[in-house]
């Protein structure tokens, strides 16, 4: 069995998505890959992962929608959920804050950064 | 005795949207305007709410080879996002975005085939992203301006002298605030 920390990445740019896969899973993480809040909620009603980091702007349902309705259950309530976006507004990070996000990662993104934020907030 | 007053029309705010850069607007007297050599510039525009948006990129996306996956704003990667999650907030929706593609040129022959490698990329992109592509002047090897009205998605596409061009050869230097991390 893998001691790899499971990573759910939530995209909508497929671009992104690849550049996520291969700075993470080069580093040694389990990653698995939503391109939405949507398909990702779907998949984390029977699956567990270590952490979430989650774009913000999707359509279907967006980052803070995605945040909001993990910790609204009780199955996700305590995963830690990093929000990575082009966007960095005190409104925007406020918003995150108040909606349950873990922390706040601004595009783009330093693959190092973003490994040490990770492996900082993964319990 | 009726006099047929003429009324000065409004001036054009023209913006230059440098390497590296995206903007929006819904401005009806905004003009984005560009000079591409190998550089790609993408134009989207929403009809429905009459806004538009341009970037100008110099490389697609950092080589896989490399052990270090950072991605800046000289890549075209990067400022499609920025440009699309722009368009989102100032009211798009992705589902109506068109895009137009320019540039892309190889003006030296013998070099890599950066413009190529550019133009692909870009195609590509908005084919994966599901973004349709209405008009595109890529590859050649002359130099482009570019000229787009953003609220109403009218581009003029223009060959000029390839002295007109300043592509300045990226720097490893990260934007003020990339991948800064915030735990709260």
């Amino acid at each position: 069995m893998s001691n790899a920390l499971r990573i759910l990445t939530v995209d909508d740019s497929a671009s992104m998505r690849a550049l996520l896969l291969h700075a993470l899973s080069s580093r040694g993480f389990d990653v698995v890959q939503a391109d939405d809040g949507q398909a990702a909620l779907q998949w984390l009603v029977t699956n567990d992962v270590d952490v979430i980091i989650t774009d913000i702007n999707m359509p279907r349902l967006d980052g803070f929608g995605l945040i909001e309705r993990l910790r609204s259950g009780e199955r996700h309530c305590d995963r830690p959920i990093l929000v990575l976006s082009t966007e960095s507004s005190d409104e925007k990070k406020a918003r995150a804050r108040a909606a349950g996000a873990t922390g706040w990662i601004v595009k783009p993104f330093d693959a190092d950064k973003l490994v040490a934020a990770v492996r900082r907030v993964a319990h | 005795m009726a006099t047929n007053l003429i009324l000065p029309e409004k001036p054009i705010n023209r913006i230059t949207v440098m390497q590296g850069q995206a903007r929006v607007s819904a401005g009806p007297q905004v003009e984005f305007n560009t000079v591409l050599g190998s550089c790609v510039a993408t134009c989207l525009f929403d009809p429905e709410v009459e806004t538009g948006g341009m970037n100008h990129f110099l490389l697609a996306e950092p080589p896989k080879s490399h052990g270090q996956v950072n991605v800046d704003e000289h890549y075209g990667v990067y400022l499609m996002e920025v440009l699309i999650n722009e368009m989102l907030a100032n009211g798009a929706a992705k589902h109506r975005m068109r895009a137009h593609l320019y540039g892309g040129a190889n003006m030296r022959a013998g070099m890599a085939r950066i413009g190529t490698m550019n133009a692909d990329f870009a195609r590509r992109f908005l084919e994966r992203e599901r973004i349709p592509l209405v008009r595109e002047d890529l590859g050649g090897s002359s130099a482009r301006r570019i000229e787009f009205r953003p609220a109403h998605g009218q581009v003029r596409c223009r060959t000029v002298a390839n002295t007109m061009v300043q592509e300045t050869p990226p720097t490893p230097h990260v934007p003020r605030g990339a991948g800064d991390v915030e735990l709260f």
